[in-house]
């Protein structure tokens, strides 16, 4: 044989004829080239045999009785499915339109009477090469198909996951609302709450470079760094430089991640903010009517060197029921029509348009749906009401070990001394060390919140010498905070003194804290004097400790203070 | 060529001009252009005066660039920027790493 | 009009490609065709009619029975446009074709079976 194809053999061929003579001639034919035959003599017996035993390939008489050659492929063509059965029209039609309805009925090529037993094999050759190619597209796809089910479930996992770890914290307090689209954690964007043991808020909205799992390995080490720093009373400086360090350490070069950071303060009436690589946030002032833009000042986490990294951050006065409004890039570089992106200035209008604060994130994606935007994947929201705690110390924190192991009986005093002061916050390590006293962690938070505010007070009025009467309106919050961090890195001498005092008592025990600094002291009478006034900026922090600890009592002209917590024994 | 590059006569400056939308399409062709070349002492800049449009990707480009030209010692200016692409450097607050005019 | 009753050109390959299956083919064709002869004296529709011819036309093609094929070519596309006047002309046509191919193709299987005595003797 002269083919140049290598000749298929070993195929069931079924041939459907009704001349007995020429189904001789062709199963004779077909034997001899190496194949196993089936016949039939009319349609209906040839889709019988098919259904029974499936052949490779079938040899189709065009004109029989009973059923014809073009109702018999049809049928035979819908039990082969997706599987490729060649069917060539055996035929002595050599009008167009006979050949064209044999391709109508699904055959794949004719064979003319006469039978020309090489141009048959040849024939055959051919469609078995188109079966076997056949076969392997669908083997292929299936492959491919079963490789993204993996896939798919894989990212159904990962997601699961994520959503646990992004989600853990506080998202559901009455006074964050937020929104993020079904898959956005997927595409990079984190959004984390907690709360601080004193009550006060943390929240970062993140958002990482690139797309899908490499954009989502970064979340771990940020939400644990978060959500473990934020328990145990760090401020945002300590998480920020630990989120940057683990970041540049486990990205590649390429990647980074553009975050938002802020301590929501209902207490002291404030908001500390850092920005690294995010779109604008909004602080919202509801008194005033008035709108801050809160604008990137940093450089995104993951891309400095420690030594580099800048985590001061922005100190603005923020009063109960003022709202924080925070975005990724996902809203405002929504995609419209002509490609136009949604952009800052609509964004704008829809904030000013705003009437009922609650509304406001759905007021956004309406806009963005009005936009005709192309649904981006990656679009996150939150909104932040600043709210006081029905009573302070809110969040109650959860302790593991079993209590038998706790120190009653003993003292400890720290100096902080200026270049510590500059670089180090010791609160988280004080609170640590109170909350190995079992019988103080029932007050913890109240403990934290007073800790916090009796250090603060030392160290910006006392050691800073800064003047709280500066904090009377919002320009002097900004030039109050200004002056903070400028005496703060200028600092050379001065310090803070912590001691504490814990005492055995015949049913329990007591803790005494004294918090001593530097500086010039103040006139203990008149402020005693003063009335209780929450609502106010100024001397808040000395307010909110006379609140939670009536007993508080100053002394050495102001420049020492003294408060104590007693517990009763527990059962 | 969407980004080209060119060494000038001295060798000491290399110049990649970047054309259309600066996004992850042109990964490849934006590290060719750095890798290609070794340069003594290695001043780049990139010319984004046909840039129309810079997206995170393209950020993470610039970085990677910086870190084969040596880092915080390296010296990487980015030049002509249209004011859609000067806005997003700056969020970025990318003037701390690049020289950005 | 072709008068090729045999074409010896394609019972040569025909001999070849069946080997010893040759007058087995060869039976088997003239029985059938006994039954196509049988049953256009039979039929009474002109489907019956296009259907029969159709078959008869493509046996005797593959077996180089020229003019046969061709005579039921020809009854096959009138009965198809049931162009049914004088059709029993044709009808007759072919009876006289087919008596003729039947001698030569027995005489042909005559001498399968002589050649295969001596050989197979």
């Amino acid at each position: 044989m002269n083919s140049p194809l290598p000749q298929a053999h070993g195929l069931t061929v079924l041939i459907a004829e009704d001349g007995a003579a020429d189904r001789l001639l062709l199963s004779s034919i077909v034997q001899r080239q190496g194949h196993k035959v089936l016949l039939a003599c009319n349609g209906a017996e040839a889709v019988e045999l098919f259904r029974q035993q499936r052949p490779q390939l079938v040899l189709m008489d065009g004109l029989m009785p009973v059923m014809d050659g073009f109702e018999a492929t049809r049928q035979i063509k819908a039990l082969a499915g997706e599987v490729l059965v060649p069917v060539i029209f055996l035929t002595s039609l050599n009008h167009a339109d006979a050949l064209t309805r044999t391709l109508e009925a699904g055959g794949d090529d004719v064979l003319i009477k006469p039978y020309n037993p090489l141009l048959l094999a040849a024939k055959i050759t051919v469609m078995d090469r188109l079966r076997r190619l056949q076969e392997t597209v669908l083997q292929q796809r299936d492959l491919i198909a079963r490789h993204n089910e993996y896939l798919l479930n894989e990212q159904r996992v990962a997601k699961a996951v994520f959503d646990r770890v992004a989600h853990s914290g506080c998202l559901s307090a009455p006074n964050i609302r937020y929104r993020q689209s079904p898959y956005a954690l997927f595409n990079g964007d984190l959004l984390l709450a907690a709360y601080t043991p004193s009550g006060d808020t943390h929240v970062l909205l993140a958002d990482f470079t690139g797309h899908g799992l490499p954009a989502a390995i970064g979340a771990m080490p940020l939400s644990e760094v978060f959500y473990s720093m934020t328990t145990k009373g760090y401020g945002l400086g300590e998480m920020l430089r630990e989120m940057n360090a683990k970041l540049k350490r486990i990205l590649p070069v390429d990647m980074f991640c553009c975050a938002t950071l802020v301590c929501v303060s209902a207490q002291r009436r404030s908001v500390e903010v850092w920005s690294g690589g995010m779109p604008d946030g909004y602080l919202q002032a509801r008194a005033a009517g008035q709108r801050t833009p809160l604008i990137s000042q940093h450089v995104p986490l993951g891309v400095l060197k420690a030594k580099a990294f800048d985590h001061s951050t922005q100190v603005l006065p923020m009063h109960p029921g003022d709202q924080l409004f925070l975005l990724t890039d996902g809203v405002t570089e929504t995609i419209g029509p002509d490609d136009q992106l949604f952009g800052v200035e609509r964004l704008q209008r829809v904030l000013d348009s705003n009437r009922e604060p609650q509304q406001l994130i759905d007021e956004v994606e309406q806009a963005l749906r009005d936009f005709q935007g192309r649904t981006r994947d990656d679009v996150s929201m939150v909104l932040i009401t600043s709210q006081l705690p029905e009573h302070p110390g809110m969040p109650v924190m959860l302790y593991t070990d079993s209590g038998q192991c706790s120190p009653l009986d003993w003292s400890a005093s720290f100096e902080f001394r200026a270049s510590t002061l500059q670089q180090f916050n010791p609160l988280p390590y004080l609170l640590h060390l109170l909350m190995e006293v079992h019988g103080l962690r029932a007050q913890g938070a109240v403990i934290h919140s007073v800790l916090s505010e009796l250090y603060s007070n030392a160290l910006e009025h006392g050691v800073l010498g800064l003047d709280s009467r500066l904090k009377r309106d919002a320009e002097g919050f900004t030039r109050y905070y200004r002056l903070r961090n400028q005496r703060l890195a200028e600092l050379q001498r001065g310090f803070v003194r912590v001691s504490m005092q814990v005492m055995p008592c015949p049913r329990g025990g007591r803790l005494t804290l004294d918090v001593e600094d530097s500086g010039q002291g103040f006139d203990v009478a008149k402020m005693m004097a003063r009335p209780l006034e929450l609502d106010r900026f100024s001397g808040r922090g000395l307010n909110l400790v006379r609140q939670l600890c009536p007993a508080a009592r100053w002394s050495e002209e102001g420049r020492k203070s003294t408060v104590e917590f007693s517990w009763e024994a527990l059962a | 060529m969407a980004v080209t590059s060119h060494v000038s006569n001295d060798g000491n400056k290399l110049t990649i001009a970047i054309k259309g939308r600066f996004d992850f399409s042109k990964h490849q062709e934006f590290r060719e252009a750095y890798e290609k070349c070794s340069l003594k002492s290695p001043q780049v800049v990139v010319d984004l005066k046909e840039a129309t449009y810079l997206d995170s990707s393209a950020l993470g480009m610039l970085l990677l660039l910086r870190d084969h030209a040596g880092g915080d010692e390296s010296d990487v200016r980015v030049v002509n920027s249209n004011s859609d692409v000067r806005k997003v450097l700056a969020i970025s607050n990318f003037d701390k790493l690049f020289d950005i005019n | 009009m072709s008068e090729i009753h045999m074409d010896q050109q394609v019972i040569s390959s025909l001999r070849e490609v069946m080997e010893g299956g040759f007058a087995e083919l060869l039976d088997t064709f003239l029985l059938d065709s006994e039954e196509r002869i049988g049953q256009l004296h039979n039929a009474h529709e002109a489907r019956d009619l296009t259907l029969v011819a159709h078959s008869f036309k493509g046996s005797s093609s593959n077996m180089g029975a020229i003019r046969l094929a061709q005579l039921c070519g020809q009854l096959e596309e009138r009965a198809q446009k049931k162009q049914l006047a004088g059709i029993e002309e044709l009808v007759i046509k072919i009876d006289d074709e087919y008596q003729m191919v039947r001698q030569l193709y027995r005489a042909e299987r005559q001498r399968v079976a002589a050649s295969s005595f001596a050989s197979g003797g």
